[in-house]
């Protein structure tokens, strides 16, 4: 087999085709401290700048050869979008993500909203089409280049309080489900937008519909028809990413539409892969803060072995790669996927 | 007085109030225990905390979720709300002031919450900054309060790392106060690497702990009850 590059090898996994060894990349945050370093940038600045975004999330590529590039690092872009106002903490000099400030939905009687008709020109999402272009025009030929949007329970819980999301979920399913699908109308509308901007393939991150939070019954009756609708839409490849408890529910996340799941520490990956079968892509499942960053590189080379045996289509975190991963550590899981061969 | 059939029928009310996160019913069980001359407290330790003993067993058993238990905790306010007014105070020997919110950068606060109402069961006197809390606020707030408890949630790892600023910060000012930490990402290794002296993984966890706590709080109700009837 002649040497594939991060691009081709990710994309025909995407097909179903045969590649030479299981990628290391991800569909969800990837922006690194070295990386921020490296360009002089600081990340509460990051998340407001199109080319600032995009340099740094093409970094991890450069730096660690990590095989793809993925904006945004925050999960605020949707909820942005319909009016929720954000903070950056542009004070601080932690790594603290933007989260919702000011929700649209503060009890039930609010929660008849109409969606702006002009959703895909507002808040950041131009910023994001050019991020996503100026890392297409980057490194676009050697790695792929992704981006998310949230699942639209997810973006429920961002724009209306999670207590009443939850509790309602039980109580008054049809008011949620309503609402879901007008959420779900937003998600089709720039997940379309980042597709025109360029992007190889999208992850639908819905992890508010977690068996740790939600029984198994609720998300395949409230949630899982949306999600559907959503990946019949989605034109380019699809992940569908859910963390924590998953082992009830990837038949589920697997009839989502999703040309692959992704799962985190807390799947069983081995059963999982009994469940699908050797076909399905699954991607995961190494846990970006206690191995990557905490662990040492010994763990780091462990820990990405087991996914691999484990049977991972592609070695691919829990959740965002968290910044402050050291280049050690880093750079040890990619030697330990650059060597596997099964 | 009510008489012990009366009570057992009053108790078991007020328990499955909260276990079928029935608001209504809780209120009127309350009331009912009042009017029959129950101790509040015996309502609520025997009543609305059996039923949420119950819940965390159903909520680790995996028959009930988040929104469940949201509801079982909003059935217990109901009827605590009516009882608590007229809870005789104990003496425990604890102090029972708690400082409690989420750390800056973090919008959860469910896990938070349920530990509060444990805490408020307890018959604590909560300071709850609620959430996306600047760090600061934890230690002046303390200091405010010269409360001996100071819990810190974080349910992301993206704020988790926030907590150790706090931890330090309340040490250097006072040694002697009790940090519980909590949230998703948290783990005794976390908690021993923070140096706080208490932590619970996750909504079930805290439960658990809030439990194990209020059921130490109960052994030591009844060795005083015990003592004062000798």
């Amino acid at each position: 087999m002649t040497t594939l590059n991060s691009r081709e090898r990710v994309l025909k996994l995407f097909a179903g085709e045969e590649v030479d060894r299981p990628p290391c990349f991800s569909g969800m945050g990837n922006v690194t401290t070295e990386g921020l370093k490296s360009l002089n940038q600081k990340f509460a600045a990051t998340h407001l700048d199109a080319k600032m975004m995009a340099a740094a999330a093409a970094s991890t590529y450069k730096l660690f050869g990590f095989e793809g590039a993925v904006a945004p690092f925050d999960l605020c872009i949707e909820a942005e979008a319909m009016g929720c106002e954000i903070n950056v903490y542009a004070h601080s000099e932690d790594l603290l993500y933007p989260t919702i400030k000011k929700k649209l939905i503060h009890n039930e009687a609010e929660m008849e909203i109409a969606i702006p008709s002009d959703i895909t020109t507002r808040g950041r999402v131009p910023l994001m089409v050019e991020a996503i272009k100026l890392m297409k025009k980057d490194i676009g030929a050697e790695a792929v280049v992704g981006s998310y949007v949230l699942g639209p329970f997810t973006l429920a819980g961002q724009v209306m309080e999670l207590n009443d999301l939850l509790k309602l979920s039980f109580k008054k399913p049809d008011k949620i489900g309503k609402l879901l699908d007008q959420l779900t109308d937003v998600i089709i509308q720039v997940a379309g937008q980042y597709e025109k901007a360029g992007v190889d393939f999208i992850t639908v991150r819905e992890m508010g519909a977690t068996s740790d939070v939600l029984s198994p019954r609720v998300f395949k009756s409230l949630i899982l028809p949306y999600l559907q609708k959503i990946f019949a839409k989605i034109k380019v490849p699809s992940v569908i990413h859910i963390c924590g408890k998953t082992n009830d529910i990837v038949p589920s996340m697997a009839d989502s539409g999703a040309k692959a799941i992704s799962v985190d520490q807390k799947n069983d990956v081995a059963e999982t892969r009994k469940k699908l079968g050797p076909k399905a892509l699954v991607f995961g499942n190494y846990d970006p803060y206690n191995v990557l960053v905490a662990g040492t590189p010994d763990q780091v080379r462990q820990t990405i072995r087991k996914c691999m045996d484990d049977g991972v289509s592609a070695v691919w975190p829990g959740c965002d790669i968290w910044p402050t991963v050291p280049a050690e550590n880093f750079k040890t899981m990619m030697d330990e996927v650059r060597k596997y061969r099964r | 007085m009510a008489t012990e059939e009366k009570k057992k029928e009053l108790l078991a009310k007020l328990k499955n109030a909260v276990i079928s996160y029935d608001e209504d019913t809780s209120k009127e069980a309350a009331q009912e225990a009042l009017d029959a001359g129950m101790e509040a407290n015996d309502a609520i330790f025997n009543g609305l905390v059996s039923g949420m003993v119950e819940v965390g067993r159903m909520f680790e058993a995996q028959e009930y979720f988040v929104p469940e238990l949201l509801m079982c905790a909003d059935a217990l306010y109901a009827g605590l709300d009516i009882l608590k007014p007229h809870v005789k105070q104990l003496d425990l020997g604890v102090k029972g002031s708690v400082v409690i919110g989420t750390v800056e950068g973090d919008v959860h606060d469910i896990g938070k919450n349920i530990v509060k109402m444990m805490f408020d069961v307890a018959g604590f006197t909560v300071y709850d900054l609620g959430r996306d809390v600047p760090l600061d606020k934890f230690v002046a707030e303390q200091l405010r309060t010269d409360s001996d408890l100071v819990c810190l949630s974080a349910m992301m790892t993206t704020t988790m790392t926030g907590m150790k600023k706090v931890i330090d910060d309340l040490r250097a000012k006072n040694p002697n106060v009790k940090i519980m930490i909590g949230g998703a990402p948290v783990s005794q290794d976390v908690a021993d690497k923070y140096g706080a002296d208490g932590y619970a993984k996750d909504a079930t966890n805290a439960l658990k702990d809030a439990i194990n706590m209020i059921a130490s709080l109960k052994k030591m109700k009844d060795e005083v009850e015990a003592k004062k009837a000798k």
